[in-house]
């Protein structure tokens, strides 16, 4: 940060960067050309266009940004925003997503961001021309397992049946030898579920890559999660929603079901050199 | 999969995977103004208070139809 940054006007706009997609896409959509949504602006540089709003610099400025994302009302107004702008462009082109919160100081940072990177920014659009990001989740549901599990598994019938015959004390250890073992099995099948999944939904997708499972008291599903994956398909999707379809049946009687949630701007399709991960 | 479902899948996107993507994903930009891993951090912890103000507010309203509905 320079020096004339920290006497900051309370006035002073800035460029609030969403998202960045080729021009000659950009110009061709009518729709986009009429405006994405109040005071969002497509910034041209050449083969690229910036879609972007001033906002006021007093409102991102590092100093004064914490306090922001402490407010939960500002966070999820912002936060929607963000994605809400990206989801309009989405209609009608192809479109790379900024990380939330990039702002640029002035038009002419914007566009020599736009201008230096131009080459692989173009390559990363090149790669999701067409194409949307989907997001897919498993979860387990352990009665569903169990019951599934039986079918297949003697011991595992065998028990059942002793547990609904017996009674007071003998019922209670056989009840947990059968909750034991039905906890072993899982064990093994959460990965080999999670692998499966991943197999079959990777073959027809154009890309996609295993994601970070959520905790459940952020997932606030009572069902473990044993898998989450995003997976980069044309915005034209029949193919693979097929594929889930029939996926989401082979499943269903292991217990798993499947949770499809997009299309999203390509978030996790953005090249290492661009969107390095935080570490 | 129909495009009832679908729609209602949309709809039901929680803030959570929202979060995910916009803030640890995306393009990254080198100089001016990005978040800091320090912010990011503290988006999390903001989030986790809003999601429970959330469940409560639902708990909340839950109790509220149910009495509603008792009488």
């Amino acid at each position: 940060m320079t020096a004339a940054t920290a006497s900051l006007n309370r006035n002073d706009l800035g460029w609030y960067l969403y998202g960045v997609a080729a021009a000659d896409e950009a110009s061709a959509s009518t729709s986009l050309a009429e405006g994405v949504a109040e005071a969002v602006e497509l910034v041209a540089e050449g083969p690229l266009v910036g879609v972007a709003s001033r906002v006021s610099l007093a409102e991102f400025d590092e100093t004064t940004l914490p306090e922001r994302l402490r407010d939960a009302v500002w966070l999820e107004q912002n936060i929607r925003a963000h994605e809400q702008v990206l989801e309009r462009v989405l209609e009608d082109v192809s479109v790379l997503p900024c990380r939330f919160c990039t702002v640029y100081r002035n038009e002419a940072e914007l566009r020599r961001f736009l201008a230096e990177r131009r080459d692989v920014l173009q390559a990363a659009l090149d790669r999701v021309h067409g194409m949307v990001e989907v997001g897919v989740k498993a979860f387990i549901d352990r009665d569903r397992f169990a019951a599934g599990r039986a079918k297949h598994n003697d011991v595992i019938r065998q028990l059942e049946s002793q547990v609904s015959a017996a009674e007071g004390g003998r019922g209670y250890m056989e009840r947990r030898r059968l909750e034991q073992l039905v906890a072993s099995e899982l064990e093994g099948f959460r990965g080999e579920a999670a692998g499966r999944i991943h197999t079959r939904l990777v073959a027809v997708a154009e890309d996609g890559l295993p994601l970070a499972l959520q905790p459940p008291e952020l997932s606030r599903r009572e069902e473990e999660m044993v898998f989450n994956g995003a997976y980069l398909v044309p915005a034209e999707r029949g193919n693979f929603e097929a594929e889930l379809a029939s996926l989401a049946e082979d499943l269903r009687d292991q217990g798993i079901d499947l949770e499809l949630t997009g299309p999203w701007p390509a978030y996790n399709f953005v090249p290492e050199e661009l969107g390095a991960e935080w570490t | 999969m129909d495009m009832t479902r679908q729609q209602t899948l949309k709809q039901q996107v929680t803030l959570l995977e929202l979060v995910d993507r916009v803030l640890n994903k995306g393009v990254v930009l080198s100089g001016d103004i990005t978040l800091s891993v320090a912010n990011v951090d503290l988006v999390y912890v903001g989030l986790r208070v809003l999601l429970s103000s959330v469940a409560t507010l639902e708990e909340q309203r839950e109790q509220i139809s149910a009495t509603g509905a008792a009488r």
